[in-house]
């Protein structure tokens, strides 16, 4: 690995300062397990990294009617946090299948997205749970739903001097249910398919479904064609092999060193039937 | 950019002049002499380079040295007690067979020390994922697991013979 200069700016406008400064070729470290794996692979070689991690506003957890993470809240605060596991399961569930304890203790939600890899366990999670993210920089603020901050593997719409500053999850209702399910190769490995299903319920009927799926498209997948045919029904035998038959056309998968084309558009149907039918068992 | 820093290191304050670009695991070895933390993979899979900052565990491989400023450095070398006793996951680790080669071990008794720091007595799926982090190339996981148990059991009757 190159050698680099390290700031550790204290406050926002401090790191968009220095980013300004420093100038093109500069990147922001989060919890760095992803991008100081990518230095050492000599993939990229910033010459020097502005840390987000002295920026204490960034690493707080909070309510404002729903949930308010920090965009440096470490996996491990999610994962151990009972209020997640609560009344975001899904969530929850997608932090305990991330990696291992020793990434879990550094790694943050916020880099998870910002690396944007098409198989990020947190973002299926965020996108049927309506999170909406708030991006700062030196122009002040913008807020846009979770499924538009990807533009392509590795790509997001920040602009180079911008940060995701925080992510903020709409209150739970009654009658919802949610559930995460990842395939991987072991436990604990990088998603070969995430799925994510969050439906509310109203007398047996689902008033409300939301669909998201990984690693089956150049981004995170939301499955909005697949999401219209199951409102307004109920989660049937009949319904389910819809949504099967649905996913696997809506999905857009590639062959990769994990896995086939053909064995992710088979196998994202099935995963997201079973992710479907634990978020109705989940109904609370 | 050089940049001299402080931080404590098995309840030592120090103060070390580092490259901004070197990370933990490198300094510990290279200006500490504390070999006990291994490179293995250098890059988070492995968990050979675990030790533990302000008591969690993490991959020193991947940790910039500039972020342990102000906190609490803690490495296999830090467990001996008096008289340079071994502390109870590596006793039970020489019992049970828990070391072949002996290079995965030093992460692996830093990940079960904070592990049962926190779950004194886990069961054995709870080990397993608290070992997650860690290949052992000799592949002996039934034995590793094994000794964190007994570990785990010797610890708590003891603190219930202390207390």
């Amino acid at each position: 690995m190159k050698g680099f200069d390290y700031f550790q700016p204290g406050r926002l406008e401090e790191a968009y300062g220095l980013m300004e400064t420093l100038g093109a070729e500069a990147g922001y470290i989060a919890g760095g397990t992803d991008i100081l794996v990518r230095m050492k692979q000599k993939i990229i070689a910033p010459p020097a990294l502005i840390s987000l991690r002295r920026i204490e506003e960034l690493a707080r957890m909070g309510r404002d009617r729903g949930l308010l993470l920090g965009s440096m809240t470490p996996l491990r605060a999610l994962e151990k946090s009972e209020e997640i596991a609560a009344s975001y399961p899904c969530l929850s569930q997608a932090v305990a299948s991330l990696a291992n304890p020793q990434i879990r203790n550094v790694a943050t939600v916020g880099g998870n997205l910002c690396n944007a890899a098409p198989s990020a366990d947190c973002a299926p999670p965020l996108m049927v749970l309506g999170a909406t993210l708030t991006i700062g920089g030196p122009g002040g603020e913008r807020t846009l739903p979770v499924e538009d901050f990807f533009e392509g593997p590795g790509r997001t719409v920040l602009r180079r001097e911008e940060i995701l500053t925080g992510i903020a999850i709409p209150e739970r209702v009654p009658g919802t249910g949610s559930a995460f399910l990842k395939l991987g190769r072991v436990s604990q490995d990088i998603a070969v398919i995430n799925a994510a299903a969050l439906v509310i319920m109203e007398g047996g009927v689902c008033r409300t479904c939301r669909l998201a799926v990984g690693a089956v498209a150049p981004t995170p997948l939301r499955l909005r064609g697949v999401e219209r045919l199951v409102e307004g029904r109920r989660p049937d035998p009949e319904l389910l092999a819809e949504v099967e038959r649905g996913v696997r056309g809506e999905v857009n998968p590639i062959t990769d060193v994990r896995s086939t084309e053909e064995y992710r558009r088979e196998v994202s149907g099935v995963l997201l039937r079973r992710a479907l039918e634990q978020a109705v068992r989940d109904v609370r | 950019m050089k940049k001299t820093i402080r931080f404590v290191l098995n309840g030592y304050e120090v103060t070390a002049e580092v490259a901004a670009h070197k990370m933990l695991l490198e300094v510990l070895r290279e200006g500490f002499q504390l070999t006990g933390a291994k490179e293995g993979c250098g890059q988070g899979e492995c968990g050979a380079c675990t030790v533990l900052v302000d008591g969690l565990s993490v991959n020193s491989c991947l940790y910039p040295i500039l972020e342990v400023e102000g906190r609490s450095v803690t490495t296999v070398e830090g467990l001996l007690g008096e008289g340079n006793r071994l502390h109870p996951i590596q006793e039970a680790m020489v019992e049970n067979g828990g070391i072949q080669c002996g290079f995965c071990t030093p992460g692996i008794v830093m990940s079960a020390k904070a592990l049962l720091d926190e779950i004194p007595l886990p069961d054995e799926a709870r080990i397993r994922r608290g070992i997650g982090g860690h290949l052992c190339r000799c592949t002996g996981y039934v034995q590793t697991v094994e000794s964190i148990r007994r570990a785990a059991e010797k610890m708590a009757a003891q603190g219930e013979r202390d207390s």
